[in-house]
């Protein structure tokens, strides 16, 4: 076997590898968002006791406290339950939220290899597939736990996520009605293509979510989402006031765990999709793909230096919060004075390693003129990554900022929402974007 | 039979929902952004490391003053079990053989589950001999017989709470019981 | 008889009565620290100042030393009688200590309660206050304290009048005025208890209750001494079921208003390591019931001939009367038998003032029992009945003790561990005077109630009820369940206490209807 044909496998793996740590790594992220955000919105501090040799990271440490604690904790399989149904519902919940991930693209291509773990022509049936299996994971949970609360859970789950894939699945037709094609790959590739109005081409402004269809499709798409994803408003399946904890009632520690990080992959598979399928996935405005590899010089000397203000305020922002009453209150030996010093300094000197970058990006060895090929690939590979990171965070962070702000719907609402209002909305959608590219197609052709 | 509420009828953008949820999302992204530029504007007290400066007051834990001979002040009159709504006090009087008081409090016991601190025991008290001025508020311990606050234990309150309390009354003086004597530290 | 103003109100009382007692009857507090009703006057307090009509227009006058006759009136609401009050009030405690916390006597206290009514409340005092000497040791139950005494006189009057040993006097003037004992002397005699309750303040205390309780958590029991056959009159002062002393109670025709020391010590037994706790058998310990069972069977075994019965010198009537008819009812033919004489068998001393020589406090009352069932045999009787008994039931006396002779197996009904207790085969504890509702006979032949303070330790219960259940393990109880249904069933039953009614009986006790025959042989003749 030569390295030759073992390469595409090694490739292929480390793709696997490279989407499933992308999910994993947001998940703490997200918890910590969730919980930061939260306490930000309602005026108070949130998490900030636990602290790594006095450095408290505003909390992020909080998260690493979880997984130690989730891990520890003893695993209380109850005497009720269907044990292997039971032990297998979570594992169904995570795989499905990581699954859907592998047809999600994350650049175009690096050094001829393309940026996707699988690039289904079924791509965009794929992912409505897997967000239909996932409800097997609540389901079983619900059932197998031998509990009222978990069974009217899942049964909630249930219908619910039944009754959403409707409206997001006929969302989707637009897109591929527009695009012709069900590969997300396809349809990210076309959003990247410049806006043609007949006399003017902006090479930027073709992302789906920017024509009338396209935005309406987005905003149920959106909804259902939240549906999908057992976000509030629509958490009635694990509505706490009513059913204890739904349909993960009767689980703890690791088995927790898992529905719980289930929950945050499902948001980022969920902003993913989305971004892909309206925001034009990895693409970032006004640069696609030749342009970037063709300025890769200039765009990290502009990001290098772009980003050292921002550093410095950063860094001026930890400096003034040394004065803060909770440093006055604390001992003078007390080991979290050190924190604010520890931003200031770790701000700065991420400032001058982007002052860095930038002469790098001066100095020109990074694009074309460079020693070797990767350089352009590398900027573009970046960049696109940080475009669909930056999309991803955002959808997930109007999702957490969506759960504190809004009520849980009422179950009958809910239902209301979905099939009388969502479905029929979704169904006139269809007819509209077939009419707008028809027109579309007339104008512009 | 619960009445139907009565309910505000909606009008047209209120009932397409997105206007009043993006008004309610604005609202909100508004609290983030002006908490993340300014930390200042938390009311939160971070407890164990900040304390609510209590009212001079404010009534804690009971300590038993002494004289400057360093013997308890009490007198055993039973004034303070006699006044306690909450029967928590149990004094046993003794004799005292070379002291003009005559008499002293053998065991003086508060049980603390059972005080209401209505202070009423401070306020009967005719010697000035217990106080509930040490505005402690961690009152706890494992087991029910730790609860009974004794004697011993309530002369020597305010030394045992100086390790503990000398942070924060060196922070916040005005915390600080009257009388309270801060031990010679280096202040950074 | 007299017909005197108080206030407003006219009342008839007996020419010569003393005017603080009339305006009690009046419903007038008049208040006052040295008038005592079974002292002489001495009126050197001045606080029972009253206002009265002359010829020459209203004066102020001791009530303590007027006596009612026909028209006179008297008037305490009077500006000028409170103002002298308060001003008095101001002049006593002008060198008072003031350590009410520390003292024994503040709750009871006269100057405390008659400060809040008439204090001055703001002090005038400039100059230091006069000391005395403080807690001075001068008697085996008594403390005194010379600061706060008022000088009333009344410990004075009681050494002279009452028990005529004279020991503590006023000494130097002025403000400077103490009372001390002279140099030396010791209060020795049997009634010093009665100083610290004479004394209004609290100069005198009691040695014994010194610092045990506050006396406002003390509950007041209306009972009888039963240290003696004089019976008298007390308070028991008890909390959460502990007794923590007796007081004197008055009543004029027994104990005036004291008591001996040993009468007033006695309430230590009722907690003391000589009560019996547990019934038993043969030594060992089983419940009641089982004792009383055992009983039964022990005196069917017995036959009506072998077993003997004592009433007790020491019991109730009712428990006697139990007894005796349960007696009668189950084992006829049996002997029944009093045998007077002090516990250990040992003549004891009474003196001229209360205490007997005879230390059982129903001696007359067994005698009584004794008399009306003509068949009871007394100590002579029992000695030679003896050889015949294969079994004596004993109810709380010290038979063995009193004979001195061997007993046969005894079954003890008892609250104390004396000696028949300890020789005993069977003991069934009962209860304690001051834990049950009774009565006794005393000397006079006066029957008084005792009323239960406080509950019967350990598995003891009244002898009337313990007897009343030996008698249904007989076959036929008695019915003296009820204190109430006992006394009057023997009330109605024996021909001196006709008319005599439980509830009946008073705070003072009802005397028994004079004797028709000759008198008791060997009754009292040191009284």
């Amino acid at each position: 076997m030569s390295f030759e044909t073992v390469l595409p496998y090694l490739i292929v793996l480390g793709k696997c590898v490279f989407a499933v740590a992308f999910v994993m790594q947001i998940v703490p992220l997200l918890i910590w968002g969730e919980r930061k955000g939260a306490a930000y919105i309602q005026d108070r501090p949130g998490p900030n006791r636990a602290d790594i040799m006095g450095i408290r990271a505003g909390g992020l440490v909080h998260t690493l406290n979880d997984v130690v604690k989730l891990v520890m904790k003893e695993d209380i399989v109850p005497q009720h339950v269907e044990k292997f149904y039971w032990a297998l519902a979570p594992v169904i919940a995570m795989t499905v939220a990581l699954v859907t991930f592998i047809v999600v693209p994350f650049g175009d291509t690096f050094m001829g290899v393309p940026l996707k773990v699988s690039d289904i022509d079924g791509g965009l049936l794929f992912v409505l597939a897997m967000t239909s299996l996932g409800v097997y994971g609540i389901m079983l949970a619900g059932w197998a736990s031998n509990n009222k609360f978990s069974l009217l859970g899942g049964l909630r789950a249930s219908a619910q996520m039944v009754s959403y894939e409707l409206a997001m699945g006929l969302s989707a037709v637009v897109i591929f009605l527009g695009s012709g094609s069900l590969s997300l790959s396809v349809i990210a590739e076309q959003q990247a293509l410049p806006l043609e109005l007949g006399f003017i081409s902006i090479p930027a402004f073709n992302w789906n979510v920017f024509s009338v269809p396209g935005a309406i499709a987005f905003i149920l798409f959106w909804v259902a989402a939240f549906a999908e994803t057992n976000r509030t408003p629509f958490d009635l399946p694990e509505g706490e006031a009513e059913l204890v904890g739904g349909y993960h009632t009767e689980y703890s520690s690791l088995r927790f765990a898992l529905f719980f990080m289930a929950e945050y992959a499902n948001m980022i598979v969920a902003s993913a999709v989305t971004a892909t399928l309206f925001f034009g996935g990895y693409n970032v405005p006004f640069l696609n793909g030749e342009t970037i590899r063709a300025n890769a010089d200039t765009l990290v000397a502009l990001i290098g230096f772009g980003a050292v203000p921002v550093l410095l305020f950063f860094s001026a922002l930890a400096w003034k919060r040394r004065n803060r009453p909770f440093y006055r209150a604390i001992a003078v030996d007390d080991i979290r004075h050190r924190e604010p010093k520890f931003w200031t300094a770790t701000w700065l000197g991420l400032a001058v390693v982007h002052a860095g970058v930038g002469v790098l990006g001066l100095s020109g060895i990074i694009g074309a003129n460079g020693p070797t090929g990767i350089g352009p690939d590398t900027v573009a590979f970046v960049l696109q990554l940080t475009a669909l990171a930056l999309k991803v965070l955002l959808g997930c962070w109007i999702m957490i900022w969506v759960r504190w702000t809004l009520p849980r719907f009422r179950y009958d609402q809910l239902m209301n929402l979905g099939w009388r209002v969502m479905l029929p909305v979704a169904l006139v959608n269809v007819f509209v974007a077939a009419v707008w590219i028809i027109v579309k197609e007339s104008l512009f052709a | 039979m619960a009445l139907p509420a009565p309910r505000k009828k909606l009008s047209t953008p209120e009932s397409v929902y997105l206007v009043e949820v993006i008004k309610g999302m604005f609202l909100t992204m508004s609290h983030v952004i002006k908490n993340i530029l300014d930390q200042d504007r938390f009311r939160t007290i971070e407890y164990p490391d900040m304390r609510k400066p209590m009212a001079a007051r404010y009534r804690g834990a009971h300590r038993l003053t002494t004289r400057p001979d360093g013997k308890v002040k009490c007198v055993a009159c039973m004034c303070c079990p006699t006044i306690c709504p909450a029967k928590c006090i149990t004094i046993i009087a003794g004799e005292a053989a070379d002291d003009p008081a005559e008499k002293f409090p053998i065991e003086f016991d508060i049980d603390m589950l059972r005080c209401i601190f209505c202070g009423f025991c401070v306020e009967a008290c005719p010697k000035d001999a217990i106080r509930m001025d040490t505005k402690i508020y961690e009152i706890n311990a494992y087991t029910r017989q730790d609860m009974v606050h004794n004697k011993s234990y309530m002369i020597n309150l305010m030394d045992g709470l100086k390790p503990e309390a000398e942070d924060v009354y060196r922070a916040h003086p005005e915390q600080a019981p009257a009388g309270y004597t801060f031990d010679e530290k280096p202040v950074a | 008889m007299a017909k005197v103003k108080i206030n407003d109100t006219e009342i008839e009382v007996p020419n010569g009565t003393n005017m603080i007692e009339a305006a009690k009857l009046a419903g007038e507090e008049i208040p006052h620290y040295c008038y005592h009703p079974h002292l002489s006057i001495a009126g050197n307090c001045r606080m029972c100042l009253v206002e009265t009509t002359t010829p020459r227009g209203p004066v102020l006058e001791i009530a303590c030393n007027m006596q009612a006759r026909d028209g006179l009136a008297i008037r305490t609401d009077t500006a000028q009688v409170l103002h002298m009050r308060k001003s008095v009030m101001e002049f006593l405690l002008v060198n008072h200590p003031l350590d009410c916390p520390i003292c024994d006597q503040s709750g009871e206290c006269r100057l405390q309660d008659y400060y809040m009514e008439h204090g001055q409340y703001d002090s005038r005092g400039l100059d230091p206050k006069v000391g005395k000497n403080k807690r001075q040791d001068i008697g085996d139950l008594i403390v005194l304290d010379a600061e706060r005494c008022v000088q009333c006189s009344r410990c004075e009057r009681f050494g002279d009048e009452v028990t005529g040993t004279g020991e503590l006097r006023l000494m130097n003037r002025g403000d400077h005025t103490e009372i001390g004992m002279f140099p030396g002397d010791r209060l020795s005699h049997n009634y010093q208890g009665n100083l610290a309750d004479i004394c209004p303040v609290g100069a005198l205390t009691n040695k014994d209750f010194r610092f045990q309780r506050r006396v406002w958590y003390l509950k007041e029991t209306a009972s009888v001494c039963t240290g003696c056959a004089t019976g008298c009159n007390i308070q028991v002062c008890h909390q959460e079921g502990e007794v923590f002393r007796y007081l004197p109670r008055r009543n004029d025709q027994v104990n005036k208003s004291w008591m001996c020391d040993m009468g007033r010590l006695s309430y230590q037994e009722i907690a003391g390591l000589k009560r019996i706790l547990k019934a038993s058998v043969d030594g060992k310990a089983v419940e009641p019931d089982v004792a009383t069972g055992e009983i039964a069977t022990r005196i069917r075994a017995a036959g009506a001939a072998g077993v003997g019965f004592v009433l007790g010198t020491r019991a109730t009537n009712e428990a006697n009367w139990a007894l005796l008819q349960m007696v009668r009812a189950n084992v006829p033919g049996a002997r029944i038998f009093v045998v007077e004489g002090n516990d250990g068998g040992q003549a004891a001393q009474g003196d001229t003032l209360l205490l007997s020589g005879d230390r059982n406090p129903n001696t007359a009352g067994a005698r009584l029992l004794a008399r009306h069932d003509g068949n009871v045999g007394d100590r002579l009787a029992l000695l030679a009945a003896l050889p015949e008994l294969k079994l004596l039931v004993v109810l709380e006396d010290d038979v063995l003790g009193r004979l001195g002779a061997a007993l046969p197996p005894v079954v003890f009904f008892g609250a104390f561990k004396n000696a028949t207790a300890q020789a005993a085969a069977i003991v069934v504890p009962t209860a304690h005077p001051v834990e049950q509702d009774g009565s006794y006979i005393n000397r006079q032949d006066r029957v008084q109630r005792v009323r239960r303070a406080v509950n019967p330790v350990g598995e003891s219960a009244p002898a009337y009820v313990v007897v009343d259940r030996l008698g249904a393990r007989l076959g036929k109880a008695p019915g003296t369940q009820m204190v109430a249904a006992a006394f009057n069933g023997m009330a109605r039953a024996v021909e001196r206490m006709r008319g005599l009614e439980f509830k009946g009986l008073g705070a003072e006790g009802r005397l028994l209807a004079p004797e028709a025959v000759t008198a008791v042989p060997g009754a009292e003749a040191s009284t």
